[in-house]
């Protein structure tokens, strides 16, 4: 059954969708649950293998190792006292910079490039709501989407380093603005297209004025789209990669660019140290992800009106 | 003053007409329901009262002062939205004060007027729960207190009572008119529903198509409705509307309803408005007149459905294309199939003209 059924038989096909529920068959709910649990092993094994390496010594996560195994046999957390500087007595691998800059890069890149995003985004998306006219301008916003960011980052990294803005966290956060700019308005603009009127103008019939209604009125009960388009837009930025490894070279090199340089000649690649630092990266978006769960769960309830 | 002028008002939204030329005088404390089916204009009219809408030709007076350009914060209305428009971030104690508030109100006074509105809404209990946290009904009150806190000389409301529960509507019309009679503010009530129109106002505007039918007391619009459409929106069931011609009998004027026979003769003064016209007329006569008569003295056709409404019973007749519906108390004797013969008495005969869908007005 697909749709609404027939139109003109509503109640019948509605009795018949129930009775297929109703029927369902225990094979069927077998393959059901075993399509299910293949779909979360897909899913969180690269992450438990992740998890595990980042506590396994040497011996246990390199080439040579012995052995693969599921478990650390001797947990260690030996590859974060690497990443992080300390020396690690199995690695003799020195590093010449320590996860802690990137890290920071990678924080204030993606924090403010969300909140130029969500500001310009926000800004944007309640005019284009309230006051704007047909849908060009909207459409022509997302379809700056349709081509990867990589097709104008030759002429970015020119103007960047015109704009002294190369190999900077400011720099960075700037064209992560940018780039998620579309996404923070689209998303925001269909919460507001879906908040009633109404609401502003009871404010408005009493004298508020159109400034005053959008900061404490509509800002206030759009917290919770707010809050998942933030999330949203940043787990954009903090996951990039490309635009990191194009305009930053040393100094403000990102988690991710700099993962990729943890290998040496004697060990190749790194990969302890690098579990190690994709579970410090994982972090803040799980923390965020947390932190606005109630408004994620809610989304968006104008609880007060029934249309 | 808070009287309402309407003065050849006309709204389009590009090629849609949304209002044709509406002339409207609402007295200054007066209840004034906009009444008529969705898409008539009447909440266009009342944002436009609002201030929301700008018309696009016409004036709107409030007492002498004319309307336009003044934005809607300044015009010192209160209104009530259908969808009650509540901040639902903020607490009821917080929603009701958020007018004064917004005026610059000293906090005792806020305090004074938030306590007395609360009082009389009975929402004094509830003055520091989250909007999102309220039942439909109570939300309703909050958004009449916001709206009324400031005792507003005009108050607006857009159907404020058609999302809310049968039980408590019943409640709130009555609560209603006592705020108004309380305030004496000029009230313009929209609703389709013309039995909150038909309760609470002093007069009701009947609305259709952008066009203002009629306007009168409720008792006006609904015994002489000044045209078709006001006959047959106003009254559950409607009026009933038949086709027919003028015709000479030899007890006076009567209505040639062609296969359904003669009508009663027509009472004088409408026979003599209409002696001598020889177009289609319709005559019609409400559901609550018709009462059984002797046989060649009505209107004789079979029943077709018999509708029990509780307090009465409703019987459909039908012959041909033509239907009429009579209410009847509890106990008529009449099943489907049987023949009944009606008619209502000559003082509720109203006839129409045809052609214009007009009243013909009696003398």
């Amino acid at each position: 059954m697909e749709g609404r059924g027939h139109p003109f038989l509503p109640s019948a096909s509605k009795r018949h969708q129930q009775s297929s529920q109703m029927k369902r068959s225990i094979p069927f709910e077998i393959f059901r649950y075993a399509a299910i649990l293949a779909a979360i092993a897909v899913t969180l094994v690269p992450i438990l293998w992740m998890v595990s390496m980042a506590f396994k010594p040497i011996g246990e996560w390199s080439a040579t190792g012995a052995e693969l195994t599921w478990w650390p046999k001797h947990p260690t957390l030996a590859n974060f006292q690497f990443v992080f500087g300390e020396s690690a007595n199995d690695l003799i691998v020195a590093l010449d910079h320590t996860a802690l800059k990137p890290i920071l890069s990678s924080l204030l890149s993606a924090v403010f490039g969300t909140v130029i995003a969500m500001s310009a985004g926000t800004a944007a998306a309640y005019g284009l709501s309230r006051f704007g006219s047909g849908q060009n301008l909207p459409l022509a916003l997302i379809q700056l989407r349709l081509f990867p960011p990589m097709a104008v980052m030759i002429p970015v990294m020119i103007m960047w380093s015109f704009l002294n803005f190369n190999d900077s966290w400011w720099g960075l956060a700037l064209i992560y603005g940018i780039v998620t700019l579309p996404f923070a308005f689209w998303l925001m603009k269909t919460f507001f297209d879906d908040m009633p009127r109404e609401i502003e103008e009871a404010a408005l019939v009493e004298g508020c004025s159109r400034l005053r209604v959008f900061t404490r009125i509509t800002l206030p009960m759009m917290r919770a789209p707010l809050a998942s388009a933030a999330l949203f837009v940043f787990i954009l930025n903090w996951s990039d990669y490309l635009i990191a490894l194009l305009l930053t070279t040393r100094e403000w090199v990102t988690i991710p660019v700099y993962m990729a340089s943890l290998s040496s000649s004697m060990t190749g690649q790194l990969y302890g140290a690098k579990a190690a630092l994709g579970l410090i990266a994982a972090v803040p978006p799980v923390i965020m992800g947390i932190a606005i769960q109630r408004h994620l769960v809610r989304g968006l309830t104008f609880g007060a009106l029934k249309q | 003053m808070s009287a309402i002028h309407l003065q050849n008002l006309v709204k389009t939204f590009g090629d849609f007409t949304a209002l044709k030329t509406m002339d409207l005088e609402i007295a200054d404390g007066e209840f004034m329901a906009l009444l008529g089916p969705s898409g008539c204009g009447k909440s266009t009219t009342m944002n436009m009262i609002a201030g929301m809408e700008e018309p696009t030709s016409g004036r709107i007076l409030f007492g002498e002062r004319n309307m336009a350009g003044v934005p809607m914060g300044r015009r010192g209305v209160g209104f009530v939205f259908q969808n009650y428009a509540i901040f639902t971030h903020m607490t009821v104690r917080q929603n009701l004060a958020y007018g004064p508030r917004m005026r610059g109100a000293a906090q005792a006074e806020i305090d004074r007027r938030v306590g007395a509105i609360a009082e009389m809404l009975q929402l004094t209990p509830l003055l520091d729960r989250k909007g999102d946290r309220l039942s439909v009904n109570i939300l309703q009150r909050v958004a009449i207190g916001r709206s009324a806190i400031m005792e507003p000389a005009i108050f607006l409301l857009d159907e404020p009572l058609s999302n809310v529960d049968a039980a408590f509507r019943a409640v709130m019309r009555t609560e209603l008119k006592q705020l108004q009679r309380q305030f004496r503010q000029t009230m313009v009530y929209v609703t389709h529903d013309q039995l909150e129109a038909m309760t609470m106002a002093d007069r009701i505007a009947v609305m259709d198509h952008g066009v203002l039918q009629q306007v009168g007391t409720p008792l006006e619009v609904y015994n002489n409705p000044a045209n078709v459409f006001v006959a047959r929106f106003i009254g559950a069931p409607g009026m009933n509307l038949l086709k027919g011609r003028p015709a000479e009998s030899d007890r006076g004027l009567v209505v040639d309803l062609g296969p359904l026979g003669i009508t009663p003769p027509l009472p004088d003064d409408l026979a003599a408005a209409l002696r001598g016209a020889r177009g289609e007329v319709l005559y019609g006569f409400r559901p609550e007149h018709a009462a059984l008569v002797p046989d060649r003295q009505g209107l004789a056709m079979p029943v077709s459905f018999v509708e029990r409404i509780g307090a009465r019973t409703i019987v459909h007749l039908s012959e041909g294309e033509s239907a009429v519906k009579a209410v009847f108390e509890n106990d008529v004797g009449l099943s489907i199939g049987q023949k009944a013969v009606v008619a209502p008495p000559a003082s509720s005969v109203r006839v129409f003209d045809a052609a214009t869908g007009l009243a013909v007005k009696a003398g």
